[in-house]
């Protein structure tokens, strides 16, 4: 029996790990080569078996984050992201210019995307701010300067790429962690008022024409039929052909021919829909919310306020991902660059989520280790 | 103590965890609440479209189901006559797999043999790629596909594909538009009705002529050569309806094979250009709908205006009082200025804002300027304006503001589909009184004014000239005089407007035949006469003996200085 403050030696947390929040994460995975492997017309090149490769990189990561010891990560949360930052910053002053913006650091052996590391630095250097914070400062407003410095930087940085949907990603995972922490509830009712009592002021002031144009875009892709609303509009018509049992696995048009540019990586639930239907689509949204179920139990376990919102910071993160990027390809959100998580094709952005998954594990299987504050 | 008194209250339970207690319990809290809330609203929300798109929109015979055929079969577009100006050809392409492929090197030299114009490295690299997908060549003809399977090469695949193909090349480019290799359209009307062209199969109806898109086309190459102008645009407009029956932009492209440079930008609804005296129509219209000037009055044009450091002359000045329909005929700068003063600043901005000058064009395709106006409006501004400066407008903003000038005062959207103008009503911007009295002063100015040269016998042409100095795109300073615009707006017959047309050419230079000038009247002048006299027939306008007792009656007005009793006609 673990009782509460008890220290575990790593060889017992390894014992102790979360096994169905792995099973969960092996499955999606799973799913995700054999996406792949139809996208590129029934091949593991180009997509499926780097895929793997990265995939069980990320797999050794996560057990090993999950083994560490959470002092650990509350020591080092604020180096980590500060790194994370000064990669970004890299990036803007020497990355490539890859689809149109600037996100990728070549790294020779692969390109890195600091903006993905950002998010998991952000949950961390939060967590570990309000850990340390006393009781009742929360309540004082200049308290939470620094934490809105924490968002805000990187968020201005990668909005400057320009990349606004990670921005907003950002700060709406910044903000749902200030919520948990307990910042009080009429801050964030002050701040959406204001928001919304800018806009006027913004638009009409601030902002030159091709920047509304910009916005409008953003907000409506249907103005921009050469654009992004192309994809939409490709991403329902392959959707929609699915019908409720799908075209059958390699029977999927989007393999084949190349109608969306873009069908390995944010697209890739159209494919999925497509060859497997509404009943694939409901089964793998199923998986999904398993996965989030074990989050909030992970959440609601934790005995440490740094555990509870790193958790927390990690569930939020994936749940943003999932939801937009279903609205997304489904016309229901605007076109944001967003991976669905496990199943699209990316280096960063798995290697990203298995960190995070490892930092979910490491929460759960400490979750009743006291972290001090020094 | 204080353990026990958390674990015992629950409401102290959330205290402690929102005041870091490291004990805090593993009970629900508030927050957390609302963001399962929040979890469930949304994936609810993801289930419900999903069910929505793919099973109750879900139907197997539907264009949707077919995806990739239906990008290939794209409707046709036809002119409002039913001539074709857009289909498609069935051809197919070559692509590989390479993955299937047994000797990419042979394969490629054995296509780099067929295909001269294919590179053997490039074929080379293509072939041995790890891409699941690659194509070769798009859209062969069928003695090359007969060829390549003689070839008898594993791996290599044909794909039925549609070309776009566009009978008349360049004449429609600018409207119509052109689509990518896969189909996808990129401008004009192609790129606008994209959805509708592939989801439905019946042809899309352009208001377009393409007799008259010829006529019109043909008269501007002409004149751009004569007068050696850099561009040149032209269109003709049905003033009842808003349909636009021709539009052209020269230099234009050949949609088969679009150039990037500037032969694609579509002047007459993406440029917005200072269009000079044509706006004194607008200043007209305004001054004598709002009853502060009259027909029967007159201004002192014998000295220039001055504004601060700013000084207001007359291009060819008469010296001397002039009346009102005479301001119009001399085009007097002096005069015209005189009258926008009567009637103000904000009673300018007003009337442009009314006939949509403040504001883009919505139309039938996405290429619309943006117009500028000035940001302060400053007497100074209501001046230049007042005559053309200061304001800059697209040439179709102008020819549709023309047409509510003079079809009664009713200012439609132009539209550039057939009978489909859905805003066949429009709405009244002056009344049918000072329609009626511009038309005459269009006239007056054809027969006696700056537009003769413009005039086509018994189609009772009536119209504007406008020469407008361009600005240095650098310093923003107007350039030396020869570096202009020159314009002509027409409407045709004037006592009961059925068409309008819009000429421009860019730096047009004099020639002998023009006595070295080359203003509007001297240069878009007679190419709207042949434009008219050419056009007029085909569109079902009859000539009118133009001395007939009730054309005279019509067109009655009274010019002479101090309203005597002599009348001109």
């Amino acid at each position: 029996m673990i009782r509460y403050g008890d220290y575990l030696t790593p060889t017992e947390r390894l014992r102790a790990l979360n096994r169905p929040l792995i099973g969960l994460i092996f499955t999606l995975a799973v799913i995700g080569f054999v996406v792949l492997y139809s996208a590129a017309g029934g091949a593991f090149f180009p997509w499926a078996l780097p895929q793997m490769v990265r995939f069980f990189i990320g797999f050794g990561l996560m057990i090993g984050i999950a083994v560490m010891d959470l002092q650990w990560w509350f020591k080092w949360a604020y180096v980590f992201y500060f790194v994370s930052f000064i990669l970004l910053v890299l990036v803007a002053v020497m990355g490539k210019v890859g689809m149109g913006a600037q996100r990728w650091l070549d790294l020779y052996i692969f390109k890195l995307q600091p903006s993905e590391l950002v998010k998991i630095s952000l949950v961390l250097a939060l967590a570990a701010y309000f850990h340390r914070l006393n009781t009742d400062d929360i309540y004082k407003p200049h308290h939470l300067i620094i934490p809105l410095l924490l968002i805000m930087a990187p968020a201005v940085l990668v909005m400057k790429q320009p990349d606004l949907g990670t921005m907003l990603l950002l700060v709406m995972i910044g903000f749902s962690m200030l919520l948990m922490a307990g910042v009080r509830l009429y801050y964030f009712v002050g701040t959406a008022i204001a928001t919304l009592a800018a806009v006027p002021i913004v638009w009409n002031v601030l902002l030159k024409d091709y920047q509304k144009n910009r916005v409008l875009t953003f907000l409506d892709p249907m103005t921009d039929p050469q654009g992004s609303g192309y994809h939409i509009l490709q991403s329902k018509i392959a959707i929609g052909s699915g019908g409720f049992f799908g075209k059958g696995y390699f029977h999927g048009t989007q393999g084949y021919l190349n109608f969306l540019p873009e069908k390995q990586t944010d697209f890739i639930f159209t494919l999925f829909c497509e060859e497997f239907g509404f009943i694939g689509a409901v089964l793998l949204i199923f998986l999904y919310v398993c996965l989030l179920m074990q989050a909030f139990k992970i959440v609601l376990k934790n005995r440490s306020k740094f555990g509870q919102l790193l958790s927390f910071g990690i569930m939020m993160t994936l749940f943003i991902y999932l939801g937009i990027n279903m609205g997304m390809v489904m016309g229901l959100v605007p076109v944001v660059g967003v991976p669905l998580p496990m199943i699209s094709y990316g280096g960063t952005s798995m290697l990203t989520l298995m960190m995070g998954f490892g930092i979910l594990l490491n929460a759960d299987v400490n979750n009743r280790t006291k972290v001090s504050k020094y | 103590m204080y353990q026990a008194a958390t674990l015992s209250n629950p409401n102290s339970r959330l205290q402690a965890f929102l005041h870091n207690r490291q004990e805090s319990s593993s009970s629900p809290m508030p927050r957390f609440t609302l963001v399962v809330v929040l979890f469930m609203l949304a994936f609810t929300a993801i289930g419900f479209r999903l069910f929505w798109v793919m099973v109750l929109s879900h139907n197997p015979n539907n264009a949707q189901n077919k995806s990739i055929y239906s990008m290939l079969e794209r409707a046709d577009i036809l002119d409002r006559n039913g001539d074709v100006l857009a289909t498609n050809l069935i051809t197919f392409s070559l692509y590989a797999r390479p993955n299937q492929l047994i000797d990419s090197e042979k394969a490629a030299e054995k296509l780099s043999k067929l295909f001269p114009d294919l590179n053997k490295q490039v074929l080379q690299k293509k072939l041995s790629s790890r891409k699941p997908f690659v194509w070769l060549k798009r859209n062969l003809t069928p003695r090359q596909q007969e060829r390549i399977n003689a070839l008898g090469l594993v791996g290599v695949h044909f794909q039925k594909e549609q070309k776009r193909i566009y009978p008349h090349e360049k004449l429609m480019a600018h409207v119509v538009g052109y689509t990518d290799v896969d189909g996808k359209g990129l401008s004009g009307i192609e790129r606008k009705f994209q959805g509708t062209l592939q989801e439905k199969k019946e042809p899309l109806r352009l208001s377009l002529d393409l007799r008259v898109q010829h006529i019109v086309r043909d008269a501007l190459v002409r004149g751009m050569q004569e007068f050696r102008a850099k561009k040149a645009s032209g269109m003709v407009m049905d003033v009842n309806t808003g349909e636009m029956i021709a539009m052209v932009s020269l230099p234009d492209f050949d949609p088969h094979k679009p150039s990037s440079g500037e032969a694609i930008f579509n002047t007459n609804t993406l440029g917005v250009y200072e269009m000079g005296s044509i706006f004194k129509i607008f200043t007209f219209a305004m001054a004598l709908d709002s009853k502060k000037v009259t027909l029967d009055q007159g201004f002192d044009a014998s000295q220039p205006l001055t504004f601060g450091k700013f000084k207001i002359k007359d291009y060819r000045p008469k010296n001397r009082w002039l009346s009102v329909p005479e301001v119009f005929m001399y085009s007097s700068n002096i005069g015209t200025v005189k009258m926008a003063m009567k009637v103000g600043t904000e009673g300018q901005k007003n009337f442009f804002e009314k006939i949509g000058f403040l504001q883009p064009l919505k139309t039938e395709i996405g290429e619309n300027g943006v117009p500028m106006a000035p940001r302060e409006w400053h007497d100074i501004n209501t001046a230049t304006i007042s005559y053309g400066y200061g304001m800059a407008v697209s040439p179709l903003q102008v020819i549709n503001g023309v047409a509510a000038m003079v079809n009664g005062g009713i200012l439609r959207s132009p539209t550039l589909l057939l009978d489909n103008n859905n805003d066949r009503e429009g709405k009244r911007v002056i009344s049918a009184a000072t329609s009626e009295k511009l038309r005459r002063l269009l006239h007056l100015t054809v027969l006696h004014g700056s537009g003769t040269k413009g005039n086509a016998p018994g189609y009772l042409v009536g119209g504007k000239t406008g020469s407008a100095n361009k600005k240095d795109d650098h310093s923003n300073n107007y350039v030396a005089k020869d570096k202009h615009r020159a314009i002509f707006v027409a409407a045709f017959p004037m006592h009961d407007p059925k068409y309008i047309t819009f000429v421009m050419l860019d730096e047009p230079h004099g020639t002998s035949q023009t006595q070295g000038f080359s203003t509007g009247g001297w240069t878009s002048g007679p190419i709207t006469k042949e434009i008219i006299e050419k056009a007029a027939p085909l569109l079902g306008v009859l000539p009118v003996d133009e001395s007939s007792p009730k054309i005279q009656a019509a067109m009655r007005l009274n010019i002479s200085p101090e309203g005597s009793a002599h009348a001109l006609r």
